[in-house]
């Protein structure tokens, strides 16, 4: 059943932790986790400390985890509810996956957003309009709600 | 700021806001919830009354005095059962005050906390949403009865027992909940108040009973006596209006959506697969569309989509007309004249069946109209009804004993008896054949009809239209001699529909059927049994019932909910729900209802294969793939069991004896996928499907309907209709093809050409289910919502075409000419069941 590869997981990250995230449960369910990534230092993100929430589906992991933001942040595939638009959270799971580097995949879309497949499109507009106006409001969002 | 010595006395709110997904104990009715709170089993206080509702929304706040460690319980109880022994006890949560407030600082806490069982260990599920803050400034303003005094003294009772177990957070309320003595003498005078507070008009209060969302300050509540302190401190001032708690977007609030509020008695509610839809609890009715705040356009809007249902169902008809219809030798002299459904802008546009023929009726028939203003007609000779104008009826020559040839009006199932010597068998493939003992040689043709008939029937293994031959013409499916009478109220025709079907014999169902619907007028020559099942079907598979639920692929093909035992009757109904079946089939009448293919397979006793998952859980089908196809040595950590979420609770489930034991290998990875994919179709329902089954085949000899494939089981329960063959080239989408492209050209050529039957299959290829959305092509859902029929360029030449019914696409490789292209998928369409999709 899932409760072992969660488990698994869970020792992997404690003995090889991902650099600048990390991720555990929150409780004694094993299957809510919560998860904080540092703004990568080449990215407006810099210095904030985002928090994610993790829910394993039972099915896991034949089915992806669902990862969201619960940190406010600003960016083109990331929407006010903190919903994330990544592929390998869809219909590009594999279960040779694992949360580890799907935090990693998060943190590099942090610094290369995809405005071409956008969840947010005003932000995938700012940021292909004007990069400046962008990087300065998702600084501004980053002081505000992740320091 | 001075900081008071310890331990304080704090008075902080508390705020009922809503409770969402409660249990629903009965089939035909929803509770009326309230909520109990108490601080360590005192300070009682309750909400209001919420009728008929599974997701009750209170936002009722109350003012109590607490210490660090008190404990906080809310209770839910269902008023119409209050009397009864567990008194409708629908949960409970436990809330230690030091767990989530600190009493010293400023501090608010929005919850959303899953309600747990009591004692006596009736299924409990749903959330509860609760708000404590410690801001007391704001004067209450609950539209409620509040805790008038003669309740509150009596619902301190409940909680006696408990005595202050204050600091242990498991199971203070629980105890009073499970105990009965102090509490069932309370709740006539409770219930009759919190009853008529909950009508329209409050007779407590001056102010008028607004609705939930902006109500005005009305009675403050009055504390019990033992809590004076709080009483003090209530604000005399006139209240302004009240702020609920703020809820930051992510808090579920069923009556508000981004839009804002909904009309009153509306409710947003999240079904299993995380989509939104909306219950109408003045019709106690759902939707998935979003309601107006126009009451009329919603019931207008629910009118037309109930009226456009019954069109399209009224536009399908039985798989014998059809293919009666589009036998071969007809086709060539006149339009198909059965199935055309009015709209057909396809056909001729006088050439309808429907439209009047030249000349006076035959004698005995006569010419109805459909409430909808559908021509119909009725033959009083033999007490039958047809669509099909008598005067345009196709004529089929039979061919007399003598050899000449003598013209009548032919349906299959009037054939009458094989001529003597001659049997009816079918092949192991379940193909018909016909065995000539007077010559000992055997033929595929049918000998009661003309042999020219068939000639052009291209040959293929499959024909659907002599499996109906020989069903119908089995002694099992005649009608007994006599009639069975069903006599039902519209407005409660499952419960009606209940009682007379399971109180008859099977014996007796095989009457002549004749459905009268209460104070109507009519006589059942089809046309209300017609209604009858459209009806039935349409509450009986409501997944309000939690009987069925629809699929993950979209939003209309139905599976058995594996959670129906919440309502401990489910297996009668499901019983009830076989007969149905068996009942339209064997009548020859059809159900408004489509299933998942691996239900009709099911049926048909066929073994259920990973594709079948696709329809049910597109994701773990993806998952369960690639384990297939990739080494998963160090990736998958399994054993042989599957977890379920059941109401919140994690259960393991082994997948087969001493499953936990066994881990998943490179080597018995497929076992294991067969075993899962059985579970999660099969295993999981079998007790609901057994039920089903055992009223099916009171009527349908399962030895008969396995002569069928599952995609003509779902015509034969479904019936069939034309298909708009316009509206579906309008809603089409191409990836690597253009319109104008010759190969497309050719593909609608050839679907053109087709008769209704192979129409109809390759909708069930392509999408699964041979039903159209109801206003049309333009509405099809896919796994993932809106999806629009799609032709994807794809494959090889050499290859037959392949599909993906969770987009509804089909992959068709760039043949060279029509004729490769024809052959391909009619071969596609007709020959890959169960296999060749993916």
């Amino acid at each position: 059943m899932a409760l072992r590869r969660i488990t698994r997981e869970l020792n992997d990250l404690g003995r090889d932790p991902p650099s600048s995230c990390s991720a555990g449960p929150t409780g004694e369910n094993m299957f809510q986790w919560q998860a904080t990534i540092m703004g990568p230092g080449d990215s407006p993100y810099s210095g904030g400390v985002f928090f994610l929430s993790i829910t394993f589906p039972t099915d896991y992991p034949f089915k992806p985890p669902k990862v969201s933001f619960t940190t406010k942040i600003y960016h083109p595939n990331i929407n006010a509810n903190g919903s994330i638009c990544l592929d390998i959270l869809r219909d590009q799971w594999s279960p040779a996956l694992t949360i580890s580097k799907v935090l990693l995949s998060i943190c590099s879309m942090l610094t290369d957003p995809n405005p071409d497949d956008p969840l947010v499109p005003d932000i995938a507009h700012l940021y292909k309009t004007d990069r400046a106006r962008y990087e300065a409001t998702a600084r501004e969002w980053t002081r505000k709600y992740a320091m | 700021m001075s900081v008071p010595p310890r331990p304080i006395d704090k008075k902080i709110r508390v705020t009922v806001v809503a409770a969402d997904g409660l249990s629903k104990r009965d089939v035909f009715r929803l509770p009326d919830p309230f909520a109990v709170v108490t601080v360590d089993a005192e300070q009682t206080h309750t909400t209001s009354v919420i009728k008929k509702t599974l997701n009750p929304y209170w936002n009722e706040s109350f003012d109590i005095t607490v210490k660090e460690s008190s404990v906080i319980a809310v209770q839910i109880f269902d008023q119409r059962k209050f009397k009864r022994r567990d008194q409708g006890f629908l949960g409970v949560v436990n809330v230690r005050v030091a767990d989530v407030l600190d009493l010293e600082l400023d501090s608010h806490q929005m919850m959303t906390l899953d309600l747990k069982k009591s004692n006596d260990n009736l299924v409990v599920h749903g959330k509860l949403v609760v708000y404590l803050s410690t801001n007391i400034n704001q004067p209450i303003t609950n539209p409620g009865p509040g805790t008038t005094a003669g309740v509150t003294t009596g619902m301190a009772d409940l909680s006696i027992e408990t005595g202050s177990t204050a600091g242990s957070s498991s199971t203070v309320g629980l105890q009073a909940g499970a105990n009965g003595g102090g509490l069932s003498r309370t709740p006539s005078s409770h219930a009759t108040e919190a009853s008529a507070a909950t009508a329209t008009a409050s007779p407590d209060t001056d102010h008028p009973q607004p609705d939930a969302v902006s109500r005005p300050s009305s009675t403050p509540p009055s504390n019990p006596p033992t809590n004076p302190p709080s009483i003090s401190q209530q604000s005399p001032q006139p209240a302004p209006p009240s702020t609920p708690p703020a809820q930051n977007g992510r808090n579920f609030d069923p009556s508000v959506d981004q839009y804002g509020p909904l009309p009153a008695g509306w409710e947003r509610r999240i079904d299993p697969l995380g989509r939104t839809y909306y219950v109408d609890h003045n019709t106690r009715t759902t939707t998935w569309n979003r309601p107006s705040a126009s009451a009329a356009v919603n019931t207008s809007a629910q009118d037309n989509e109930t009226n456009a249902a019954r069109d399209q169902h009224s536009r399908r008809i039985l798989v014998d007309d059809v293919l009666e219809a589009t036998s071969p030798s007809n086709r060539a002299e006149a339009p198909p004249p059965a199935a055309t459904p009015p709209s057909g802008p396809t056909q001729m546009s006088a050439g309808s069946a429907t439209t009047a023929g030249t000349g006076s009726l035959p004698n005995g028939w006569e010419e109805r109209y459909t409430p909808e203003g559908r021509p119909y007609y009725v033959d009083h000779n033999t007490r039958t009804t047809t669509w099909v104008d008598p005067r345009r009826q196709t004529i089929i020559r039979v061919m007399g004993p003598n050899g000449q040839g003598s013209v009548q009006p032919q349906t299959i199932s009037q054939l009458g008896p094989l001529p003597s010597g001659w049997e009816m068998r079918l092949t192991s493939t379940a193909r018909v054949y016909f065995v000539d003992h007077n010559t000992k040689t055997t033929t595929w043709d049918d000998p009661r009809l003309p042999s020219t008939l068939d000639s052009n029937v291209p040959q293929y293994k499959r024909d659907f239209r002599r499996k109906l031959i020989y069903f119908r013409s089995q002694p099992a499916m005649r009608a007994q001699p006599g009639n069975c009478q069903i006599k039902v109220r519209r407005n409660h025709i499952f419960e009606d529909s209940y009682a007379e079907i399971m109180r008859q014999t099977p014996n007796d169902l095989k009457k002549r059927l004749m459905i009268k619907f209460d104070g109507e007028d009519g006589l059942d020559y089809g046309g209300l049994s017609r209604e009858f099942f459209f009806l039935l079907s349409h509450e009986m598979f409501n997944p309000f019932y939690c009987l069925f639920e629809y699929s993950a692929h979209d939003n209309y093909t139905l599976q058995i909910n594996p959670a129906s035992g919440v309502n401990p009757e489910h297996l009668n109904y499901f019983k009830f729900i076989g007969r149905c079946l068996g009942l339209g089939i064997f009548h020859r009448r059809f159900l408004d209802a489509y299933f998942i293919v691996s239900f009709y397979k099911m049926i048909l006793k066929k073994k259920v294969t990973l594709a079948d998952l696709e329809s049910v859980d597109t994701e773990l089908h993806r998952g369960l793939t690639w384990m297939l196809d990739n080494d998963i040595t160090d990736v998958i950590d399994e054993t042989f069991t599957t977890t379920e979420d059941r109401f919140g609770e994690m259960v393991t489930v082994e997948l087969k004896p001493g499953g936990e034991e066994v881990p998943v290998t490179e080597e018995n990875k497929k076992e294991y996928v067969e075993l899962v994919v059985e579970y999660r179709i099969v295993r999981r329902v079998k007790e609901q499907f057994d039920a089903f089954m055992s009223g099916f085949s009171e009527l349908i000899p399962l030895e008969l309907v396995t002569v069928f494939d599952e995609r003509e089981l779902e015509l034969l329960i479904g019936g069939m209709s034309e298909i708009d063959v316009d509206d579906w080239t309008k809603y089409t989408d191409y990836r690597g093809y253009e319109q104008s492209d010759e190969v497309i050209q050719w593909f609608w050529k050839c679907v053109r050409s087709w008769p209704p039957e192979r129409k109809s299959r390759l909708l069930q290829f392509a999408t699964g289910t041979s039903r159209i959305p109801v206003n049309g092509f333009k509405d099809l859902q896919g796994s993932d919502g809106p999806r629009r029929f799609t032709i994807e360029k794809s494959g090889d030449p050499s290859q037959l075409p392949k599909s993906h019914t969770c987009f509804n696409r089909i992959d068709l490789p760039p043949y060279k000419d029509y004729a490769s292209l024809e052959y391909k998928l009619t071969l596609a369409v007709e020959e890959t069941v169960g296999f060749g999709q993916e």
